[in-house]
């Protein structure tokens, strides 16, 4: 019922490891235990030390002759809120407050779990990767295909765009299995914001993003190149509007686009340029199982992609005109890139 | 007394009724064949033309109501009112080959035993024939026509749709071989309701709750889980998050078939959209008039009414909007409506105004709760 969020407001730069201990004591005793029906004095005190301390600090400081460097930085209580508006199915167990939930048992079926990240005990998964899917409807869809029978992952889907509980959990897995994470997504204005908010955060959390991000999720599709890649006809392609030229045109200015990631700039680029977007669901067109039989297991890069024999000749005849998209080497290893921060 | 109540004490108003059964993979594929195979009869005769095709008209103007006299349920059935499909007609010929492009489709996917969303119908459609197929409102309509020729429901027809219905509350539920979900252990967003009406049939129901409230908001349900109501009043909690959906009214009609002494109770806006979504609980929609009347269920209008305007600050209430009135006219000249509801709606149409649920938290965050808690107590819903 309460949504408290505690600012706590800390340190200088050179009180680093004074400031590590001073985090993981002030984590542990608020942000993750703390219930509806727990007493409001024991964290109203908390509080209370917590502001000395602060204020001690900053005298100290300005006794001293520095000026007080202080990082902000919010401890949002997520666990309150226990509703969470996502789909998962695969190879994946799990205990959380003292019930079981085993997807193991019949990975094709979606489960909706109410999950508070704190409370799930001895995860076990048998999955290879992790596949996050944006749309309800592509989920039913890989369900009814019978995806996981055939492929080792756990699939995800936030149901648009995704809530905290959702990538706090995300998070989780990708810390405790180091597995790689696929998005997949429309090819559209939309679908790339939801990306980028899986990827980097969102805007309107982006005090939280370090806590809710998940920096190893890679982009699987749908590009703009993948509509002649698999000779969709034209009329799949729908025309951008004027407001998705506006957001994708604001889009291209975040300033991750040019630092990080830069080969998706250029895939935005294309969409925009060519003026259309399309759906995950036209993929369908030639065969209902496409996206689950074709797409995906070809398009994750996988260097054992490399040597496995080419797609049996019925499924090559249905797009004879195009080339298939030949397996590309491990676009970015997982690990690359240390992003500097401990996972809480 | 179930027998006495589907015999024909209702004076053979339902003669008249047309419905859309829901049958087999194979069966629908064979009504498919039937319909080809009518059309190539004539065709090949010795005086040959192209039929057209009829269909069950969708019209408000085609309705009619049965009432229950024996139990509390009436419900909007389709009569036998035609309306025509011909290939002859300047304007309606792309309708008609519409209705047969949707049809082999549908067909296909029978046969390949798989199921598709309607977004995807539409992309197969706009890739197979572009001409014909403009929108994804065009595909939904002639889905609904394929429905009424051949008589069976969306989902036989392959059809999956997701759902947007929640329940919570004293309810056990548990799909076959697998674990048993209790709903008030769900947090605040509930047991999601799957699309899949197979799956919903074979649920396995245990409740010891003593009402079914029906919530017309995401947000008050939420609210409604998280302050645990269903355990201060013994109930079940469920809401659509709007007009409902097949799968919600399918699931609640189930609920009080198989505990037929829990009244089902609803809780929406004063405002004309609230009583359209009660009434479409209740009796059933004209749109899908060929399935959903036989997923109306008894659900009595617990709140907000009229005499609980006292309770709301004058500030909170809102004008009514000209898309209010449209729908408040259209419901005064349904026939369906009771004269207590009528009243109701009248007394909106005249003051002009409209209220909704979230402004009896003026009281206090949890006056909610006790405000359904004294309605429930008094008995007092309509």
């Amino acid at each position: 019922m309460w949504k408290c969020f505690f600012s706590l407001v800390s340190l200088g730069l050179k009180r680093r490891k004074l400031l590590k201990e001073h985090f993981e004591h002030v984590e542990a005793v608020f942000s993750y235990s703390v219930r509806p029906h727990y007493s409001f004095e024991s964290s109203e005190s908390l509080i209370l030390i917590a502001y000395a301390e602060f204020t001690l600090s900053i005298l100290e400081d300005l006794s001293e002759g520095r000026s007080p460097l202080i990082f902000i930085q919010r401890f949002r209580i997520y666990c309150t809120n226990s509703d969470s508006n996502w789909l998962v199915m695969g190879w994946l167990r799990f205990f959380e407050a003292g019930r079981k939930f085993d997807c193991i048992n019949s990975p094709n079926t979606a489960h909706t779990i109410p999950v508070l990240v704190e409370d799930v005990k001895d995860l076990v998964s048998v999955a290879h990767y992790i596949l996050v899917v944006e749309k309800e409807s592509v989920f039913q869809r890989l369900a009814n295909d019978k995806f996981c029978s055939k492929n080792r992952c756990i699939v995800i889907t936030g149901r648009g765009y995704p809530d905290v509980p959702t990538r706090r959990f995300l998070r989780l897995l990708v810390h405790k299995f180091c597995l790689p994470v696929y998005c997949l997504v429309d090819c559209d204005p939309y679908g790339f914001d939801i990306l980028a908010t899986y990827r980097f955060g969102s805007m309107h959390m982006a005090y939280d993003a370090k806590f809710l991000r998940v920096p190893q999720i890679q982009w699987l599709g749908v590009f703009p190149s993948d509509s002649e890649n698999f000779s969709l006809p034209q009329q799949c392609l729908l025309p951008l509007t004027i407001e998705d030229k506006r957001r994708t045109e604001a889009m291209l200015q975040r300033c991750y686009l040019d630092q990080e990631v830069l080969d998706w700039r250029s895939k935005l680029e294309l969409m925009l340029q060519r003026g259309t977007k399309f759906e995950i669901e036209a993929l369908s067109v030639h065969s209902l199982s496409f996206l689950a039989e074709v797409y995906i297991p070809w398009t994750r890069p996988s260097r054992r992609r490399c040597f496995q024999k080419t797609p049996p000749p019925h499924q090559r005849s249905s797009f004879s005109h195009a080339p298939l998209k030949t397996p590309e080497v491990p676009r970015q290893c997982p690990m690359s890139k240390p992003y500097g921060e401990s996972p809480p | 007394m179930d027998d006495l109540c589907k015999s024909s004490m209702k004076f053979f108003s339902d003669q008249q009724i047309r419905y859309a059964e829901i049958l087999l993979p194979h069966e629908v594929q064979a009504r498919i064949q039937v319909a080809v195979l009518n059309f190539l009869k004539v065709l090949a005769s010795p005086d040959p033309a192209i039929s057209n095709i009829t269909l069950i008209k969708r019209k408000s103007s085609n309705s009619k109501v049965s009432e229950g006299i024996l139990t509390d349920v009436s419900w909007i059935f389709l009569s036998q009112y035609f309306c025509t499909r011909s290939l002859t007609r300047a304007n309606a010929a792309k309708a008609f080959i519409r209705v047969w492009k949707v049809m082999e489709m549908c067909f296909e996917i029978l046969i390949q035993e798989k199921r598709v969303t309607q977004r995807e119908l539409f992309y197969k459609l706009l890739c197979n024939s572009p001409d014909y197929f403009s929108s994804q409102l065009q595909v939904n309509r002639t889905i609904q026509d394929v429905v009424a020729l051949l008589r069976c429901s969306r989902y036989s027809l392959g059809i999956m749709a997701s759902s947007r219905g929640l329940v919570a509350g004293r309810i056990l539920l548990q799909e076959p071989n697998q674990e048993a979900v209790d709903c008030s252990a769900c947090g605040s967003s509930g047991y999601a309701i799957s699309g899949d009406l197979k799956l919903l049939e074979s649920l396995i129901m245990k409740t010891d709750a003593r009402y079914i409230i029906v919530v017309e908001k995401h947000a008050i349900f939420q609210r409604l889980a998280e302050d645990h109501v269903f355990n201060q009043i013994p109930s079940i909690l469920l809401t659509a998050k709007g007009y409902p959906d097949i799968a919600t009214r399918f699931l609640l009609h189930r609920m009080s078939r198989a505990f037929p002494e829990l009244p089902i109770l609803a809780l929406v806006d004063w405002n004309p959209a609230g009583l359209a979504i009660l009434s479409t609980y209740k009796f059933g929609s004209i749109g899908m008039g060929l399935e959903a009347y036989r997923y109306a269920c008894n659900v009595k209008w617990l709140g907000l009414r009229g005499n609980d305007l006292h309770l709301i600050p004058e500030q909170s209430l809102a004008q009514l909007k000209p898309r209010d009135l449209q729908i408040a006219r259209s419901l005064v000249s349904s026939p369906i409506l009771q004269d207590n509801y009528r009243q109701e709606l009248e007394l909106m149409m005249q003051s002009g105004q409209r209220a909704e649920i979230e402004a009896l938290y003026f009281h206090g965050y949890d006056y909610l709760g006790k405000y359904i808690a004294k309605k429930i107590v008094q008995a007092n819903y309509i």
